[in-house]
């Protein structure tokens, strides 16, 4: 169409950039982005399940970008995706190749990293004749990356697929290649915190993270800290409305998140606020055995 | 994408299912497209191509599945109330129609008859998943096949081959793109205001569904629901339209076996008798709609990684062993047949199966059939909203038994789902999952016969074996979920 992303952005009507963080934040985002050597970003999907890419896709915010059409469109160089690249095949790898061999880029990813059967329950792609493991793909770039961000309870520690008995010996990306990584946990992630922590990323910004490799900022209070339903009766059966949910094995005591105020989809709801307990999906560990507590009856 | 030496057929044969050994020495080129982007997980494509009649095409096709992650054997030894939660994780695009199978086989184990409620939630939040996933589809993981997009990494660097529409309509398209965007958000909202939220809704539960419907979630349904009827039935169906007039040759191609079989979906009654999609079974798109039975589903392991005494079972004593290397296998999906036939699964079988749509089978019908559902299902939505009942219980109490056996039946947005479930002390002692990928995208199966896409990909005419297009096509019709096909 020979349009600039920034025309394009225009014609959409959509808002001029800025983000959704504070006043210094947006200043060094503004000079990151209007380098010429702002990084690029590889976003690679593993064992997975494609759920945080929806997520993120859910972006809705009061604040610029708006939504994940205006992150992609004025924030970032997101040179590969593979559900929403246009290139295929041989060519779409080398976009990422290509981006890795220049050094100057985030990675980012999504879902674990099986290793069992010399990594082949998971494939990156095909150069040549050569099938490369979605597990060699991940220790190439990460060795390569600026930062490596973890979208995702999987590519922090494993999740689901790397529930007991782990059938494909999936690892998280840290363990698997020993670089710090940033990890932005939840099975799925609020888009804000996927889209929060990349701008800072992008922008240069010194993260703090916690114990667990995620920003401070997004885990430090518990779920139950943030519960408007602490001081309810717990329920002790399901389809009853604005009980607390102890009693059905509820895990928002020990889990950190801010679910009860950041909100799902456009601020609609979250797990409790539907009568559903939280089974602790941004936890190191998920999917506990018994998921709930007490099966009711 | 990989050209390789011309090689003889007669002489190399790599694989006995195909159907163009006719040409004893053809020069053949093998393409690959690996990966294949813009669909959910990890698959790899490999065609030989050759000309026939002096039009270069497919003549063999292999659709591998790249990704296993063992869910079946995750399942084992957990609680029965784990699987809704743990089974949507294997697809973050259909989670919805894994938690209802999902729960539905449990309430079949239970032995209990969910309330109303319970019913019409789950398929309110069902319904808004369907809609969010087929608009998805058609915008964001296929229209790049045909035009350049918003432009710009992620969009930029296509295959620019056989781009027919104009600038004019290049543009609204690819605003509409970014307006279709929305319009999946807000699915996705819309089915959050009772799923809790999406993807991954944590409120499906044995026994019915943990919200409760309050007057103010509904009149923000029906806000949602009639801004997504106005886009499908303004936007996304004429675009549909648009396309098919300027590449009627799709309306042709991308055929395949025609078998065509749904098990069904969207409950409008409680005993369960009358669904919004019925099931069927259809040989070579006939206008003959048998009732299946599920007797007659097996799944074949001779072409995907796992041992070969498992092949050929009824998922109800299926097994999932893992065996890489193997030889003659190349995907890790396995090969589901109905009474011994590869079957296509989709909008396309459905809405056939209603008598909605039987022009053809087709590139084109499949997007077709994907668009006129949508909007059935969206007009579906507004009247069951109407349905709820404030006040009324939402969940029967219901207790897991000690031992049992069941399958939850029903339609994911791609497809056929089926989650088999066997219960001993207490705990999942069995869970086989066969979903809408597995048929579509199977290897070939014991007796060597194709599955249902490399079937459509045959005779498939490409231009140019660097960068094949026109298998992108066909394979994106189908809208191949790999993570699900594996799982």
């Amino acid at each position: 169409m020979g349009l600039s992303r920034r025309q394009f952005l225009q014609y959409c009507g959509a808002a001029a950039s800025a983000l959704g963080l504070t006043r210094p934040e947006l200043g060094l985002l503004r000079r990151a982005l209007a380098s010429p050597n702002a990084p690029a970003v590889v976003w690679l999907q593993g064992s997975g399940c494609f759920g945080c890419s929806i997520s993120f896709l859910n972006r809705i915010s009061t604040t610029p970008p708006l939504t994940a059409a205006d992150v992609l469109i004025d924030i970032v160089n997101l040179t590969y995706h593979p559900a929403l690249m246009g290139a295929a095949g041989e060519d779409a790898a080398r976009l990422a190749q290509a981006t890795c061999d220049q050094g100057n880029f985030i990675l980012v990813v999504e879902g674990g990293v099986p290793t069992a059967h010399g990594g082949h329950t998971c494939g990156g792609w095909t150069i040549g004749t050569e099938e490369v493991t979605f597990e060699k793909v991940v220790r190439q770039f990460a060795a390569r990356a600026k930062t490596v961000m973890c979208v995702g309870t999987c590519a922090c520690w494993g999740g689901v697929s790397a529930a007991p008995p782990n059938p494909t010996g999936v690892v998280g990306v840290q363990e698997l290649t020993k670089r710090e990584t940033i990890n932005v946990s939840g099975c799925p992630p609020h888009p804000d915190w996927i889209v929060s922590t990349l701008a800072r990323i992008l922008a240069g910004e010194t993260i703090d993270l916690d114990g667990f490799g995620r920003p401070t900022r997004l885990y430090e209070k518990t779920v139950h800290y943030f519960c408007p339903r602490k001081k309810e009766k717990s329920a002790d059966t399901f389809g009853l409305h604005g009980l607390c949910l102890k009693k059905l094995g509820c895990r928002g005591r020990v889990v950190g998140a801010s679910c009860p105020v950041a909100l799902f989809n456009g601020g609609r709801n979250w797990c409790v606020k539907a009568n559903a307990p939280c089974i602790g999906c941004t936890k190191k560990g998920f999917p506990f055995r018994k998921l709930h507590r007490k099966r009711s009856g | 994408m990989k050209k390789e030496e011309s090689v003889s057929l007669s002489g190399q044969s790599t694989d006995s299912g195909a159907t163009g050994a006719a040409a004893s020495r053809v020069a053949q080129i093998c393409a690959t497209i690996d990966p294949v982007t813009r669909l959910e997980g990890h698959m790899k494509v490999q065609v030989q191509i050759a000309a026939v009649s002096g039009v270069q095409q497919v003549v063999d096709a292999r659709c591998q599945g790249m990704l296993f992650r063992g869910f079946e054997r995750i399942l084992v030894g957990r609680d029965p109330g784990d699987a809704p939660h743990i089974t949507q994780r294997i697809c973050g695009v259909c989670p919805v129609a894994h938690a209802q199978a999902a729960v539905l086989a449990l309430d079949r184990a239970s032995g209990i008859r969910v309330p109303s409620n319970a019913r019409i939630l789950r398929n309110l939040v069902a319904g808004a998943n369907f809609i969010d996933s087929h608009i998805l589809h058609f915008y964001h993981l296929s229209l790049l096949d045909f035009i350049e997009g918003p432009g710009g990494p992620p969009w930029s660097n296509g295959w620019a081959l056989d781009r027919r529409f104009g600038t004019a309509a290049e543009r609204s398209l690819a605003e509409n793109y970014v307006r279709a965007l929305e319009m999946r958000r807000k699915a996705h909202e819309m089915g959050a205001l009772f799923g809790g939220r999406l993807p991954h809704p944590p409120t499906f539960v044995a026994g019915g569904f943990t919200a409760v419907p309050q007057a103010e979630d509904i009149t923000a349904f029906k806000g949602y629901i009639q801004e997504l009827v106005g886009f499908i039935s303004g936007v996304y169906l004429p675009d549909v339209e648009r396309l098919a007039d300027l590449y009627p040759d799709y309306q042709e191609l991308g055929r395949g076996f025609a078998n065509l079989l749904a098990f069904g979906a969207f409950p409008v009654d409680d005993s369960d008798t009358q669904k919004l999609l019925p099931a069927g079974f259809v040989a070579g798109a006939s206008s003959k709609v048998e009732t299946p039975n599920v007797d007659g589903i097996t799944e074949h392991v001779a072409h995907s990684w796992y041992e070969d005494q498992t092949s050929n079972l009824r998922p109800s004593e299926g097994r999932t062993q893992t065996e890489y290397p193997k030889s003659e296998a190349y995907s890790w999906v396995k090969a589901p047949r109905y009474n011994g036939l590869p079957c296509e699964v989709g909008p396309l079988a459905r809405m056939w199966i209603r008598g909605d749509h039987r022009r053809g089978v087709s590139v084109i019908d499949r997007h077709r059939a994907r668009a006129l559902e949508a909007l059935l299902i969206a007009q579906s939505l507004r009247q069951w909203i109407e349905e709820l009942r404030i006040g009324e219980p939402v969940y029967a109490a219901c207790s897991s038994p000690e031992s049992a056996s069941a399958v939850g039946l029903s339609e994911a947005p791609r497809g056929a789902l089926g989650h088999w479930l066997e219960i001993a002390s207490s705990k999942i002692s069995r869970y086989q999952v066969v979903t809408p990928t597995c048929w579509n995208c199977s290897p070939r199966d014991d007796e060597g016969r194709l599955g249902p896409l490399e079937q459509a990909l045959m005779h498939t005419p490409v231009k140019d074996p660097a960068r094949p297009i026109e298998v992108l096509r066909v394979v994106h019709s189908f809208d191949p979920c790999l993570d699900c096909a594996v799982h």
